[in-house]
């Protein structure tokens, strides 16, 4: 059984970098415009079928990963321009409801579209085979996700605490009335920061898509353990999404080892514990919905 | 900054064009069952949303041709059918509350449908308290057809049992009788494992691990790195739809399938074109399938014709799920225009015991004691590229298994099932 046990908390590190980094793009977009974004699954899956379709249109997968991404903020901002924006300043219920309907609607499209069965789609054969990590054979495919996660959330970083627009986003989120009086566009600081969530989850959607099967459900079954890590990280701290969500990893994979029938809820039985000794989440600020 | 507070007026107007809506879908004036002569109406439940999604809507695609048959031909005693769909979500309780809607606001005369298994027994005990006739189409798990088996309620898709030990015998010749086995953790896959279990205790072989996946499970990495050390001879698949997509994908990302053998008691067409080419391998049971000899000859115009149509309408072949919606409602129209009424239990006698040929060679009944439909099931190997001719001839039928030698027998199932007809 011990034996196990290694190849299961790197899997479950693996896996809970990919749920933090769809929590990041929930959290950033939560964090400035207090929009929950039910659809967010969905712009996973977007990115999916466009990376699907580009690449059997003969573009490189390496090409797509880029691009599909890319599109799906373009549809993204269109989107947010048009529906989300005149709902930033109501109750978060409105743009909840929204984002929701919006969600339903996206999954039947893609049905109508890319048909209701999944579509094979497969990274390329550079990345199908396996890495011999000593105690495991790893693929490879698990490997370049998880440096491409990595490389990413640096990047993100780096852009919100090294340039002054990423200044700006972090003050907007402290006092957005502050910084509007100062003379800051917070349409665009709005825009460009929902942009940044759609490329987080463009660029997971096409990960995910190696990953799963492509499906028009694929983004919304990746949702739910995205918003538990979100609220187990603490609403509104990045770096909390990012330990949530390993600790989310982890727990699954090392509950799948010993009570396999039990670890779909461990997520939520650690949400709970979290909640009851630390309510703002571990790396939380309080009141953020006051 | 605008006042973004709603208004009075806005409020009413809102809710003004609410209500207006809401009950323009509850008609003031609906039909009492029977009332409208002209139009015949049945309900289908189906998982329209969900995991299942993939393999559900396949059943409605088939109960659609079928529907279409008996209305060129003029309808059922003389009226048109109308089908009403219902997604049931994927849930059992939903469901209840649509089977219970279908029959009591929609007045439909029966219901059939359902690819989950959870649900086959929750929508038949809700049509069963309403004395209602429900046909299951794809749930398969046993007791909806033995220990929970009622009067109303028909199953056209095998039982668990009935694939279990059609596959069984061969999985055990073919590799070994060491089996590793990944169950979905619900009714369907528990009455899988079991099945399997009887089958190695027969055999004298192991069963060294089974794990349970909870539905929708995206990741089964965890999974797979277990399945090595422990050596098994096989690993036997029971998920179903998206799951199976997701197992099947990550096991090949970790080479698993090139070490070990897989196999299971079904394998879906659906599920299997989502597959890229890679991960299309293994040994399965299969229920129907549109390209093979051994399921139907060239004299079997029916089976031709549904395919071309099925084909023609939506591009990809029909599958076994498309065949359960068919032979379903076709079944239960031929019984209502036979007894010339859609009382439940004239009907239920009816499609009784009555044999019929259809879209396999063989023909098919179901069987008085339990109301399961009796019918071959079929073995597969994989063709991953499918042929030159058609790319979705992925399967290579090998052989056939008759209904009487997968089944429990009818004396052992009216130990189990009581079906309590009212008096």
């Amino acid at each position: 059984m011990l034996s196990n046990v290694a190849p299961s908390v790197f899997n479950g590190l693996i896996l809970g970098a990919f749920y933090a980094f769809v929590a990041i793009g929930l959290s950033l977009i939560m964090n400035l415009t207090g929009t929950i974004n039910l659809a967010h699954g969905s712009f996973l899956t977007l990115a999916g079928y466009l990376a699907f379709t580009l690449v059997s249109k003969g573009t490189s997968f390496w090409f797509a990963l880029i691009l599909a991404p890319l599109l799906t903020v373009v549809v993204g901002v269109v989107i947010e321009r048009l529906l989300i924006v005149p709902l930033y300043k109501r109750d978060p219920i409105f743009s909840l409801l929204l984002t929701f309907g919006l969600s339903l609607i996206a999954e039947e499209v893609y049905r109508l579209i890319w048909g209701p069965n999944g579509v094979p789609f497969s990274a390329p054969g550079i990345l199908g085979g396996g890495i011999s990590l000593g105690f495991m054979q790893f693929p490879t495919l698990r490997l370049f996700i998880a440096v491409v996660l990595a490389a990413a959330m640096v990047l993100l970083a780096l852009f919100l605490w090294r340039t002054r627009f990423g200044l700006r986003l972090r003050a907007a989120i402290q006092d957005t009335e502050m910084i509007s009086a100062m003379g800051t566009n917070i349409q665009v600081l709005y825009m460009v920061n929902f942009a940044l969530g759609m490329a987080l989850a463009g660029l997971a959607g096409v990960l995910a898509s190696g990953l799963l099967g492509l499906s028009p459900t694929m983004g919304n079954a990746l949702l739910m353990p995205a918003f538990v890590v979100a609220i187990i990280g603490g609403m509104g701290s990045l770096f909390g999404s990012i330990v949530g969500g390993l600790l989310v990893g982890l727990a699954i994979s090392v509950t799948t080892l010993f009570i396999p029938a039990a670890n779909e809820v461990i997520m939520y039985i650690l949400m709970a514990v979290v909640l009851l000794i630390r309510p703002r989440g571990l790396f939380g600020t309080e009141g953020l919905f006051g | 900054m605008a006042d973004h507070s709603i208004s009075r007026e806005s409020f009413l107007k809102g809710a003004t064009v609410g209500a207006a809506a809401l009950s323009a879908s509850f008609p003031a004036f609906v039909p009492s069952r029977g009332e409208a002569a002209d139009v015949l109406k049945v309900g289908q439940i189906a998982e329209l949303t969900g995991v299942y999604v993939d393999i559900s809507q396949p059943e409605v695609y088939g109960a659609a041709l079928a529907l279409e048959h008996w209305n060129k031909k003029g309808g059922v005693m003389g009226r048109k059918v109308e089908v009403v769909v219902e997604d049931d979500q994927n849930d059992p309780g939903v469901a209840v509350q649509k089977v219970r809607k279908l029959i009591n606001q929609d007045k439909v005369s029966a219901v059939f449908g359902t690819v989950n298994s959870a649900i086959a027994l929750s929508a038949s005990g809700a049509a069963n308290s309403l004395g209602a006739l429900y046909m299951v189409t794809g749930g398969h798990t046993d007791p909806v057809t033995s220990t929970q088996c009622h009067w109303d309620v028909f199953r056209t898709c095998h039982t668990a049992w009935q694939e279990t030990q059609a596959t069984g015998l061969s999985i055990a010749k073919k590799f070994g009788k060491k089996w590793y086995l990944i169950t979905p953790d619900y009714a369907f896959g528990h009455s899988l494992a079991s099945g399997y279990e009887a089958v190695i205790k027969k055999l004298g072989g192991q069963i060294v691990a089974n794990d349970l996946t909870p539905l929708g499970t995206s990741d089964f990495s965890t999974y797979i790195t277990k399945i090595g050390p422990a050596k098994p001879d096989v690993i036997i698949v029971l998920l179903a739809g998206a799951d199976f997509v997701n197992f099947l994908k990550q096991a090949n990302s970790y080479g698993l399938l090139k070490k070990f053998p897989v196999a299971g008691p079904q394998a879906e067409l659906e599920p299997f074109l989502s597959l890229p080419p890679e991960s299309r391998v293994g040994y399965w049971g299969v229920e129907w399938y549109y390209n093979s000899d051994l399921v139907y000859g060239k004299k079997n115009t029916q089976a031709a014709n549904f395919v071309k149509e099925y084909r023609a309408k939506h591009g990809t072949p029909p599958s076994a799920r498309s065949a359960f919606g068919y032979v379903t409602l076709d079944r239960m129209l031929w019984a209502m225009n036979e007894v010339k009424t859609a009382d439940p239990v004239k009907v239920a006698r009816k499609l009784e015991n009555a044999h019929f040929e259809t879209i396999w060679d063989g023909g098919a009944y179901y069987r008085g004691t339990d109301h399961q439909l009796m019918w071959p099931n079929f073995f597969v190997e994989m063709r991953p590229n499918g042929t030159p001719a058609d790319k979705n001839d992925i399967f290579n039928v090998i052989d056939r298994q008759p209904a009487d030698k997968i089944s429990k027998s009818a004396a052992e199932q009216a130990q189990v099932c009581n079906l309590k007809y009212p008096s």
